[in-house]
């Protein structure tokens, strides 16, 4: 990937505080159209909070946050779902006691006057999990008697029902099985297919290493390294993770070049 | 400079107290300055002292359990049970026993309650509103069954023992009631500020799972609040009767109001985790200061005329009887507003630093942490719904046990009285008595599958009726406006209760609790607390059959015609409810708005961050079920041609039995119109069946008193509940079943 191509996100200096804690200074982040990026880093890094800020559930105290090239002032969730970006939350956010039709089309289920096209939205539903490749037994169960990988599926799918450019996935795998998270793995080099970006936030190198372009690391809100997948190992984003500087941030590509 | 610090050590951390303390001697002054007669009188602050003991002892009590995170609402009728089941022990017109056995009774039916609450919400997982709402009731039923309405006395026996003297004044010249005050509330604060007990309350009031986690037995924590509070209700309730040597059926009634307003008032937060036994004693005294105040009234001198002379008389202008409790309802609903509206934005030291000139402190981040408590999300179900035949596929729905339930409760009624329950009379009696319930439910439906629970609907409903009938009646106002104006008060109520759960983040079953003293406090206040008849028969017209509003019109069919039968069987009320309920119905299960109240209830954060705005969908929802009840109240005015102040008394606890019967969820995310329908159908049939005249084999009738109808609806309550809990959502019996024929299963392989 060259420089010239515009990023699909581009985030510059951006800086938060909560009250006497500086939870992000000058941070930088970058995401490519259809790269999948994963982004590391000790508790309290500022992982969840850069991404808060970018899908507008938290406000920047400072910086800026380009979307396709174009600068953004998101105020809310819905401001950047509005530009194609979405977030997939660790516990799923799903109403257990609906189900899987009503859980993917959620606050906006078709309508046909001023009912809810029932018809419409299961048929929908089910063409979005066939898209998926997920295997679902009916739309009409309810999600609560899911298992907790289908659950991630429908939150999935419920996703990128929105037809988004970049979606974020927030520990995708905390809560699954080893067979769930081989599942979810093969649906996000699915999704990358579709020429989705993606950002995982996770604690496990493995998963990003299995199917990430690129991971970044954060450390008490500063980026101390941003690497290639291809150009480096699980020992060295350790040991970024635990004694990273920002002057080992670097670029990916300058770390390429320096290698 | 020494002495200074030293004074301020002694009182650092108790701004809160030494606040209650001055704006007592405030109040007190001003009670002197509007009544010299009564408060200028030193035996007034005897009197106030003396009152407030009793409800101190119960506050000691209800600071546990608050501060558990728990709520009491049962105390006052325990107060009352205790004291009924002291006198019928110790009267000799009734079990003559001696004292030993007597106080023992007593306590020992504290004890009982406080068990049976603590293990209602603790091991059955039942919330604590819902579980002490219903054993209030329960309690008051008995309270009725067990005197029979009627006064017990033992002042002769009495006077030879001492024990009573607990009641009476000292030589020191105060009531010993007041040093058993003393004496428990520092039994009670040592308890909590010092023991092991207490510093578990605190964990488990300040964070639930922590505790738990930390090794604390949570579960017995809990019990162990309801039970302290229920001994000291029957403390109470002990020290009431030795002061009157005897007992009436209104004993403690609405005292739990006083209890929780005090505890709340003394610091404490309805959230748990905060609150201290000295504040809630002071909190006591003060709330029975404001209602000693407000009861007294204010000495006016009023001219008549008699025989053309002017004539000056003496008299009290005083508020009427039952008006009070609109007032401390009013004071709860304030006190719990002090915690999210007060000090989380840090108002006093905000205040304190301008005053002084310096910069203020910022205020905490006002859209923080939300108030409302976590949920207890309800357990997986099983999908049944897609395996099995139609009819297996039915009876999974959770409306199928409402609707059975309802049939077969009406085969009862058939099988008790052939000659009676299928006729015409008693069909339409059902459907009418059917209306009021079923107009709540629908209301509630909503309210409950936004996983918030409306309390109020009941008083609302009393309020709405006052307010049309004292239109009518005392300002002589048009029908039509009665009407409308009834509806916007009833509205306007739904919407107080709306902005508190919602903009205020109070929990709704606080915001409604005290709606539910306002409401029908204001109600009793505008009727004087008496029953107002005879109103214009156009407005009666809304509770006649369907013939009569018609013929009204002009637009009566004509006689012997087929719809001319129907409009005279059918009740106009009947057809206001079905046009309601189908509207409610169909906004539920088919329109974007209905839905959002499924995914509010089953998943908020997860209905929010999908855009859907839920304090507008929780707020909707409380106003439609206030209006529903409103247009309840109408109702009834109109078909009784009168209103009592008593008025859709207990309804609450029907409209909620209700909609769980009909597949509710006490937890929210479930619910249909249709089945709570059903359930108020259940409803209205146990309550028509239980006052049925049952005319036995010997040509013997009985019929049971009212108020054990009404102990009998508070346990179907629970059993609903109950039944939601553990059959629908954890299943019980198909897990059991399940073990049931695994096993068998083993056993034969095993066999082979």
């Amino acid at each position: 990937m060259s420089e010239t191509e515009t990023p699909i996100v581009e985030m510059r200096n951006i800086c938060k505080a909560f009250g006497a804690v500086r939870a992000l200074h000058n941070v930088n982040f970058r995401l490519m159209p259809g790269e999948v990026l994963g982004l590391v880093g000790d508790n309290s890094a500022g992982k969840s909070t850069l991404m808060k800020i970018l899908t507008g559930a938290y406000h920047r105290d400072s910086g800026d946050v380009l979307v396709s090239g174009a600068a953004t002032q998101f105020r809310s969730p819905q401001d950047s779902r509005d530009s194609g970006i979405e977030m997939i939350y660790q516990d799923f956010a799903l109403c257990g006691n609906m189900d899987v039709g009503q859980n993917i089309f959620l606050g906006r289920w078709p309508r046909r006057g001023l009912f809810v096209d029932k018809k419409r939205m299961y048929s929908d539903a089910e063409a979005v999990l066939k898209r998926l490749k997920v295997d679902v037994n009916s739309v009409r169960q309810r999600v609560e008697s899911l298992s907790g990988g289908r659950q991630q599926s429908v939150a999935i799918a419920r996703a990128i029902s929105f037809e988004p450019q970049v979606v974020i996935l927030d520990e995708p795998t905390a809560n699954l099985s080893v067979m769930a998270t081989n599942e979810l793995l093969r649906t996000m080099q699915e999704l990358k297919e579709h020429g989705v970006a993606q950002v995982i936030i996770s604690h496990r190198l493995t998963d990003i290493f299995e199917v990430g372009d690129r991971v970044m690391v954060l450390k008490r809100g500063e980026n101390v390294g941003d690497r290639y997948i291809d150009h480096t190992s699980e020992k060295e984003v350790l040991e970024l993770i635990v004694e990273g500087t920002p002057e080992t941030a670097l670029t990916a590509d300058q770390a390429r070049a320096a290698a | 400079m020494s002495d200074r610090s030293a004074f301020r050590a002694l009182f650092a951390g108790y701004g809160w107290e030494i606040g209650l303390l001055v704006f007592m001697a405030l109040l007190y002054a001003a009670g002197t300055l509007i009544n010299p007669d009564f408060f200028g009188d030193f035996h007034a602050l005897r009197a106030t002292l003396r009152d407030a003991a009793r409800f101190g002892v119960m506050a000691v009590g209800m600071t546990f359990v608050i501060v558990n995170r728990d709520l009491d609402l049962s105390v006052g009728s325990t107060l009352g049970l205790v004291a009924v089941v002291f006198s019928l022990l110790y009267a000799p017109a009734h079990y003559d026993l001696g004292l030993g056995w007597t106080v023992a009774g007593a306590l020992g039916v504290g004890l009982a309650i406080g068990l049976v609450n603590g293990v209602l919400v603790t091991f059955l997982q039942v919330p604590a509103f819902i579980a002490t709402l219903t054993m209030l009731f329960i309690g008051r039923g008995l309270v009725l069954g067990l005197t029979g309405g009627k006064t017990i006395a033992y002042d002769a026996k009495a006077a030879e023992s001492a024990f009573f003297a607990i009641g009476e004044a000292n030589p020191l010249g105060f009531n010993n009631q007041i040093l058993v005050f003393v004496a428990i509330a520092a039994v009670g604060a040592l308890l909590l500020a010092r023991t092991r007990w207490g510093y578990e309350s605190y964990a488990v009031g300040g964070n639930l799972q922590a505790a738990e986690f930390a090794g604390i037995d949570t579960r017995i924590v809990r019990i162990r609040g309801f039970v302290l509070a229920s001994l000291c209700a029957a403390v109470a309730g002990i020290m009431n009767v030795a002061q009157d040597k005897g007992v009436t059926s209104q004993y403690g009634q609405g005292a739990e109001l006083i209890v929780i307003a005090a505890v709340i008032v003394g610091g404490a937060s309805i959230l748990g985790g905060r609150g201290r036994v000295v504040g809630s004693c002071l909190g006591a005294i003060l709330v029975v200061l404001i209602d000693k105040v407000l009861r007294e009234g204010v000495p006016t001198v009023r001219v008549i005329k008699i025989g053309g002379v002017d004539m000056q008389v003496q008299a009290m202008a005083q508020l009427p009887p039952g008006a009070v409790p609109a007032f401390l309802g009013l004071i709860l609903v304030a006190a719990v507003l002090i915690e999210p509206l007060v000090l989380r934005r840090r108002l006093p030291q905000r205040l304190w630093a301008w005053l002084r000139g310096h910069t203020p402190p910022p205020a905490e981040d006002a859209d923080g942490v939300a108030m409302v408590g976590i949920k207890t999300m309800g357990h997986s179900v099983q999908a049944r719904e897609f395996s099995g035949g139609l009819v297996n596929r039915l009876l999974a729905r959770r409306e199928a046990a409402a609707v059975l339930f309802m049939v077969a409760l009406w085969l009862v009624g058939m099988w008790l009285r052939p000659d009676f329950w299928g006729s015409l009379d008693n069909s339409f009696n059902l459907l009418l008595a059917f209306t009021e319930v079923g107009l709540l439910a629908v209301g509630m439906t909503f309210v409950i599958v936004n996983g918030d629970i409306d309390l109020s609907v009941g008083a609302v409903l009393a309020l709405s009726g006052a307010t049309a009938a004292f239109l009518m009646k005392t300002l002589g106002a048009d029908p039509g406006f009665a009407i409308l104006a009834a509806f916007v008060v009833g509205t306007a109520a739904g919407a107080m209760n709306g902005l508190l759960a919602t903009r205020a983040r109070l929990p709704a079953f606080v915001a409604t609790l005290g709606m539910f003293y306002i409401a029908r406090g204001l109600a009793a206040w505008m009727v004087a607390g008496r029953q107002l008849s005879q109103f214009p028969e156009s407005f009666g017209l809304l509770g006649r059959k369907l013939i009569e509003p018609l013929q009204a019109l002009g637009l009566a069919p004509a006689p012997g015609t087929l719809a001319f039968k129907i409009a005279g069987a059918l009740s106009t009320q009947t057809l206001m409810l079905a046009v309601i309920a189908v509207v409610a119905a169909v906004v539920l299960a088919r329109i974007r708005w209905g839905w959002a109240c499924y995914a509010t209830g089953g998943n908020p954060r997860a209905a929010g961050y999908a855009g859907i705005d839920t304090d507008r969908v929780r707020f909707a929802a409380l106003v439609f079920s206030a209006m529903c009840a409103a247009v309840a109240g109408i109702v009834y005015v109109a078909f009784l041609r009168s209103f009592n102040p008593s008025a859709g008394q207990l309804r609450e606890l029907d409209a909620i039995a209700a909609v769980i019967i009909g597949g509710g969820s006490i937890f929210g995310g479930y619910g249909s119109v249709i089945g709570s329908l059903a359930g108020a159908a259940v409803i209205a049939l146990i309550r028509a069946l239980l006052s049925l005249q049952i005319i036995g084999a010997d040509g013997q009738s009985f019929v049971m008193p009212q108020h054990w109808v009404n102990v009998f609806i508070g346990l179907i309550l629970i059993v609903a509940v109950l039944g939601d809990i553990w059959l629908r959502q954890q299943a019980v019996l198909g897990r059991l079943l399940g073990r049931l024929t695994m096993r068998r299963r083993a056993s034969r392989s095993a066999a082979t």
